[in-house]
């Protein structure tokens, strides 16, 4: 670690609780970072719990931490010195994972979200999944348990797939009597996983097409650590025009929106130090 | 003294009591006291105070009251607030008041004056027209015919006579109203952790359903309470938020605000309890013409009052500069004409200005909050994060 100012970012997702410790200066260091599942617990205490978690892990104390930033859901954490919009942060922690980033698509739990951005990092436009869980991470999670898969399996089983069954790519609903059916109907595992990662990746290559993406775009959020995810968005992508070198994922992907927003708190206390000496 | 939570809770229970029990109690211990229903923008309270009357803000029953037979009152490119009000109504909320002032607003309002008169709600529903000429020969004459006019109306039904004694008094428990009022504002533009913004708009608007003399003892014990050092500030925005003064946001959109990371510092909800920006004279032998002189030369800006000689735009972005805000969130209601006819304009100075800001709509019973929190926060982190637009 160098003489850097600590900061920790705190994504509050609908699943999962990613928080990330950072060290921050020119050269900006994640020092650690902790995923928490919610599991139907209050997420502000399992906020708070993350926070300790990693305090305690690198021994350290609250007062250490110069700001702490949260985003998503994260308007509820208590200690927070200042909450950023998700889009900002998913931005912020692309670009820190990769050069020259010119789309962001955040695979969450609820939905997805493509994101466009300027060479800062700022957000220039978006668009996003309606209502239907069928495009989110969540779809993928439900299906994974009616098949008894652990959700870390998907991604390698779906890369075992030779004819893929695509699901109704409309409904969460209808998807799901569709894989009872292809269950019953004796489909393998691997071809309904795969079938299930095309109708989410459908959407990706829909949201991209519709805000004219090129160039570099990473995929960020749960989604993007599953590799079978960042597969068929790669094969979709090919399909439609779009480069598939240009998609990249970096296993840091599923704490971007943490990352970001410890970014941004580094940048922030700064900022606001600086304010205060001016005046 | 109560604390700052249980003064807050109270002044909630206070603000959304839609059977104003308050208000009905306080009139059942005299048989002289009358309540007067009056809608935003501003209506000049102290001549029923000083009548033995009590001034009652109505509001529109929010997202507390389901809209039955409102809808079929108004057409659906009309504003929520009438059909809010009219429902209220119709359905009971207003037994007990004596009488019905709408003032100058827009033609909904009128028309919502015309639907009282016709339905025969309270004892007389009086549109109050306000001056539009400021010289006071003649707007400030016509003004004072419009006070006259209600209060004889009140008098046909207490018979109390307005004293110059009386009135004189009664300007003075609002001027220290709207001082109080105003000392909030100011601590909260230093420190506006130590007061949400959906407290202040539930204190402020609990002074419209209960005696002046009330609301100023809460209001000092409250300034009492945020006067004393507590919590830190978070690192937000601060916006003036404009565009809602007479169908209110519901709550939730003043809290979406909050959450997604502004403080704010000023707003226009609760417009009529601040519309006097000066301290009426409380000694005079002539306190109509007073309170005349007062709304004609220091009354707010708001899209309701046409002001070519000192225009809006100019005096929000002195607002704005004097807050030290860091931008604008334009909250109209939708289908609300004279909030959203000076919109544009309200932006054109902003931009000249440089001053950052956003718009978007609502009505009093929007229920979904998604979007407003995601476009309030993307106008807050550029703000935070970006000296320029992109």
């Amino acid at each position: 670690m160098d003489n850097g100012i600590i900061t920790i970012g705190i994504d509050v997702g609908s699943s999962y609780v990613k928080t990330v410790l950072l060290s921050y200066s020119e050269n900006i260091e994640i020092l650690d970072h902790h995923i928490e599942k919610i599991r139907k617990r209050n997420p502000a205490i399992v906020a708070e719990e993350s926070i300790n978690f990693l305090l305690d892990k690198n021994n350290l104390v609250y007062e250490d931490i110069v700001y702490l930033a949260s985003t998503g859901e994260g308007e509820m954490v208590e200690r927070k010195k200042g909450h950023f919009y998700s889009m900002t942060t998913h931005a912020r922690g692309a670009t820190f994972l990769f050069n020259n980033v010119d789309f962001v698509v955040d695979m969450g739990a609820l939905y997805v979200k493509a994101i466009k951005i300027d060479k800062v990092g700022r957000v220039l436009d978006y668009k996003m999944t309606g209502q239907c869980a069928s495009g989110s991470g969540q779809f993928i999670e439900n299906i994974s348990r009616y098949l008894g898969l652990a959700i870390s399996e998907v991604g390698e089983m779906s890369l075992k797939s030779k004819a893929p069954e695509t699901p109704s790519g409309i409904c969460a609903v209808l998807a799901e009597t569709d894989v009872i059916n292809m269950v019953s109907r004796g489909i393998s595992t691997p071809d309904i996983v795969k079938g299930i990662h095309i109708s989410v990746a459908n959407r990706v290559i829909k949201l991209l097409n519709s805000l004219k993406a090129d160039g570099t775009i990473v995929l960020t959020g749960g989604m993007a650590s599953n590799i079978g995810m960042v597969q068929t968005v790669k094969e979709l992508a090919e399909k439609a025009g779009l480069n598939p070198d240009n998609i990249k994922a970096h296993p840091n992907s599923i704490v971007a929106g943490a990352l970001g927003a410890a970014i941004w708190a580094g940048f922030r206390y700064n900022k606001l130090n600086a304010k205060a000496l001016s005046n | 003294m109560p604390n700052l939570k249980e003064l807050a809770d109270k002044c909630e229970n206070l603000a959304f009591d839609l059977n104003f029990t308050e208000a009905k109690s306080w009139k059942a211990k005299d048989s002289k006291r009358v309540i007067i229903g009056y809608m935003p923008v501003y209506f000049p309270r102290e001549i029923i105070h000083a009548v033995n009357g009590l001034a009652v803000g109505i509001l529109g029953g929010g997202d507390r009251k389901q809209i039955v037979v409102g809808d079929a009152y108004y057409q659906s490119y009309i504003c929520h607030i009438p059909r809010g009000i009219i429902e209220m109504a119709l359905s009971g909320h207003f037994t007990g008041f004596d009488g019905f002032v709408f003032p100058s607003i827009c033609d909904v309002i009128r028309n919502l004056s015309g639907m009282f008169q016709m339905s025969k709600i309270g004892q007389f529903a009086k549109y109050m027209d306000f001056p539009q000429d400021f010289n006071p020969e003649i707007g400030g004459k016509f003004y004072i015919q419009e006070m006259d006019s209600v209060l004889s109306k009140i008098k046909e039904i207490n018979g109390v006579e307005l004293t110059v004694e009386n009135l004189n008094r009664s300007i003075g428990l609002y001027n220290k109203n709207r001082k109080l009022i105003e000392r909030i504002y100011d601590i909260r533009q230093s420190y506006p952790w130590r007061l949400s913004a959906v407290d202040t708009y539930h204190i402020i608007r609990a002074g419209m359903v209960i005696p002046v003399e009330e609301h100023n003892e809460i209001l000092e014990q409250l300034i009492e309470e945020i006067s004393k050092e507590f919590g830190d500030p978070m690192d937000k925005i601060k916006v003036v938020v404009t565009g809602a003064f007479c169908e209110q946001p519901p709550v939730s959109l003043i809290r979406t605000i909050e959450l997604a990371g502004c403080y704010v510092v000023d707003d226009d909800f609760m417009l009529g309890s601040r519309w006097l920006q000066t301290q009426v004279d409380d000694t005079t032998d002539n306190p109509k013409l007073a309170l005349s002189d007062a709304y004609l030369n220091y009354s707010a800006f708001s899209s309701s009052v046409y002001d070519v000689g000192n225009p809006k735009s100019k005096r929000l972005i002195e607002l704005v500069k004097r807050r030290k805000a860091d931008g604008i969130i334009f909250a109209a209601p939708s289908f609300c004409d004279p909030a959203l006819l000076d919109k544009p304009i309200y932006n054109q100075e902003c931009d000249k200005a440089g001053i950052r800001y956003i718009n978007f709509q609502y009505h009093e019973n929007i229920g979904q909050f998604k979007v407003i929190k995601e476009q309030v926060g993307a106008f807050s982190d550029s703000i935070k994060l970006w000296d320029v637009e992109a």
